[in-house]
């Protein structure tokens, strides 16, 4: 925080801000965080297996909770579906033109997938796993990409096992990694220059300016569309009759309570307010009454 | 009410004109035929138009204000085949339409991993804990009784232009350098906070995490934290947007957005980088020898022309004031070049801003267009004396499937018709 400022040598002045080195606890601002306050935020999992909880799950453990709560997005076999993030293949593509980033081509470490897995996913329903059921879909990752068989099962002990294997192919950041010169006259021959891409120039509306919707539509963008523009989860489709026709016997109460509080049916689940806890009921319902209105 | 907008146009030739006007977000058709091209001499001198004969709204029509009708055509877009929903995903800050250096905080690009989280700030905590001596845990109000900086510093995905490693592929300045922001922003330095816990001399590592669904986090070197890393609650004078991680952020000066975690929550004191998804699977940079270079933090000297852009064209032959932006992640920028053939010449800009570092910086330069086709670039220069480089350079160097900190010189072609284009050329 103190700077030595050399130009004034006369004075030798020292230069202090407002915030100079202060002692710890010299604001003394806010209370001490008290370990059971600290458990219950500190989440994170490191390469070294720092953070991992006791618990365990088998690939067997893994296959149904994975289909159950991750394939709607990421595939059967981790293939994604649509743009979706790839957890599985691409092994040796990371030269090709086309390269394919998931779990077993790409990433490092297996701590990263337990991690994230349990700080985020499933994408509709952060934090709502248990340990076990971590460990076991990570354990279902890492046998969809062949890394462990079909008995594996992972805690924090086996997890030291698993080296995923690209790992030793990251290196630190050696930027800059160019030399470009300022020239500044007949830099380069005009006749060599050729356009090799172009984008055509823009004769209309670009971007997406639409007008407000109702709340209900505004609702639906916000929160269901995710699943019910194209079915995923086994989400009736928004505008297709049949698949609401389905519904029919069911009253608009009971379809706006099982919106918000959540719904296992027979083709999928429905998580309570789409994953979005801030709604208010009222605003899922008018969603609920939005789309039945479209399916008609 | 929008014959201004049309009197402008009216030397474009029709297809232009629709242009104009449907970038505006109107629907030209139905536009024309309320209005028509009509002539425009009522409102103009000699005469009056109706907003001086007559009183308007008084204050607090609107308590918070906002900008005129006449402007909705600027507001953030994005591009659907990007990112597989909404949630998940980026929209992009429409430069062209920017003055100065300074983003409105309602048009900075948004970047979510879980969408917005809805935080009741009095409900909010700041927790830093791990290899310190005083694990604490913040609220709001304390967070605000440190001493308090404001800078001005901008904000930039690294994944900035990331769609055109390959080839000219967005239609506008929007979209093809709107992952960029410059703000004021105000807080309190994580220096200050870092001495108040008092960090363990062996830690080397700060681990930052939001409170959003995604519980975005980031492994920071403790050099970078102790050095200009600011943990912000405010952004151009008001508390920070919720797009922008109200109630707190971390903001980095000059490296890659993602590493600035919105909706701050946690802070942990490490000795080792935690290799989360987001510095791993994400935000690595693949080169073309199947290697991949992590933590790739600083957001290298770049620039662009945003006028002319394919969102400002050229209406007729004559003199114009081309100006654009730059920036740099290691300080300030000191030149900028513009060339109009491609890169052959070059003529320095000047700086028609502030020059901050870390910041954007506004340059321009005055040049007379005689109508023929031009092929319009700039390169900035930073105080290190790196200087931008070209597209060949930068496959030479790292391929084309790096995705992130692609800051390679651009070129906008200018047609005859005065439309622009975006292109790459040899």
């Amino acid at each position: 925080m103190c700077k030595l400022l050399s130009v004034p040598l006369l004075f030798g002045l020292i230069a202090c801000g407002v915030a100079y080195a202060a002692e710890p606890g010299h604001y003394d601002y806010g209370h001490a965080a008290t370990v059971e306050e600290i458990a219950g935020w500190d989440i994170d999992v490191r390469p070294d297996g720092m953070g991992l909880p006791e618990g365990s799950g088998s690939v067997e453990d893994g296959e149904w909770l994975y289909e159950e709560k991750c394939a709607e997005c990421h595939g059967s076999f981790g293939e994604a579906i649509g743009r979706y993030p790839a957890l599985a293949g691409g092994e040796g593509s990371l030269t090709e033109d086309r390269p394919h980033r998931t779990v077993g081509s790409y990433w490092p470490y297996a701590s990263t997938l337990w991690d994230y897995i349990h700080r985020a996913m499933p994408y509709t329903q952060p934090e709502s796993l248990s340990d076990d059921e971590v460990y076991a879909i990570t354990a279902y990752v890492l046998y969809l990409n062949e890394l462990v068989e079909d008995d594996f099962v992972l805690n924090r002990h086996t997890f030291a096992d698993v080296v995923l294997p690209n790992q030793g192919s990251f290196v630190s950041d050696n930027r800059p990694d160019t030399n470009n010169r300022r020239c500044m006259r007949n830099c380069k021959n005009p006749g060599t220059i050729r356009i090799t891409s172009m984008v055509d120039a823009p004769q209309k509306t670009r971007g997406d300016v639409v007008a407000p919707e109702h709340d209900g539509a505004a609702t639906y963008r916000q929160a269901c569309a995710l699943c019910h523009d194209d079915g995923i989860g086994g989400a009736p489709t928004i505008g297709d009759s049949a698949d609401w026709l389905n519904r029919s016997d069911r009253s608009l109460e009971m379809m706006t309570e099982n919106a918000i509080n959540g719904f296992q049916g027979e083709s999928g689940i429905m998580p309570p307010k789409g994953g979005f806890l801030g709604l208010t009921n009222e605003a899922v319902r008018s969603a609920v009454e939005y789309m039945l209105e479209q399916g008609q | 009410m929008d014959d201004k907008k049309t009197n402008e146009n009216k030397d474009l030739p029709i297809d232009r004109r629709r242009f104009l006007m449907g970038s505006m977000g109107l629907a030209g058709g139905t536009l024309a035929s309320q209005i028509g091209f009509a002539d425009d001499s009522a409102f103009l001198p000699p005469n009056s138009p109706p907003w001086t004969r007559s009183l308007g709204p008084g204050v607090l029509t609107n308590p918070y204000g906002r900008p005129s009708s006449f402007e909705d055509h600027v507001q953030r877009r994005s591009v659907d085949w990007l990112t597989a929903d909404r949630i998940a995903s980026i929209s992009f800050t429409p430069l062209a339409d920017l003055k100065g250096i300074v983003t409105p905080s309602g048009l900075v690009f948004e970047r979510y991993h879980a969408g917005v989280p809805d935080i009741d700030p009095t409900k909010h905590r700041l927790m830093i804990h791990g290899m310190v001596e005083r694990p604490i845990i913040l609220t709001m109000d304390d967070l605000m009784r440190f001493p308090s900086t404001s800078e001005i510093r901008f904000l930039e995905c690294p994944a900035n232009g990331g769609m055109e490693w390959r080839g000219a592929q967005m239609e506008g300045v929007q979209f093809s350098h709107g992952m960029l922001a410059c703000c004021e922003w105000t807080g309190v330095m994580l220096s200050t906070l870092l001495e108040e816990v008092g960090v363990d001399k062996k830690a080397s590592w700060i681990l930052a995490e939001g409170a959003d669904g995604s519980h975005m986090s980031r492994s920071i070197p403790m050099d970078k934290a102790l050095d200009d890393a600011m943990i912000v609650y405010a952004q151009n004078g008001e508390m920070l947007r919720p797009e922008q991680g109200y109630p707190v952020r971390l903001i980095n000066p000059g490296w890659e957005g993602n590493t600035c975690v919105k909706w701050l929550r946690r802070l942990e004191i490490g000795d080792k980088p935690w290799h989360h998804r987001e510095e791993t699977s994400k935000y690595t940079d693949l080169l073309a020898d199947g290697t991949s270079r992590e933590f790739t933090y600083v957001q290298e000297c770049n620039s662009v022309v945003t006028s002319p852009s394919p969102e400002k064209p050229w209406q007729r032959k004559g003199k114009y004031w081309v100006e654009g932006l730059a920036w740099s992640g290691n300080g300030r920028v000191r030149h900028v070049d513009v060339s109009f053939d491609g890169g052959v010449n070059w003529r320095e800009a000047r700086f028609s801003s502030v020059v901050l570092p870390k910041s954007l910086t506004r340059f321009g330069v005055e040049f007379d267009w005689d109508g023929s086709p031009q092929m319009i670039q700039s390169r900035a220069v930073d105080e290190t004396g790196y200087v931008q480089p070209t597209y060949t350079q930068l496959r030479a160097a790292r391929g084309t499937n790096s995705v992130y900190h692609k800051n390679a010189i651009h070129t906008w072609k200018v047609n005859a018709d005065g439309s622009v284009s975006n292109v790459q050329i040899t």
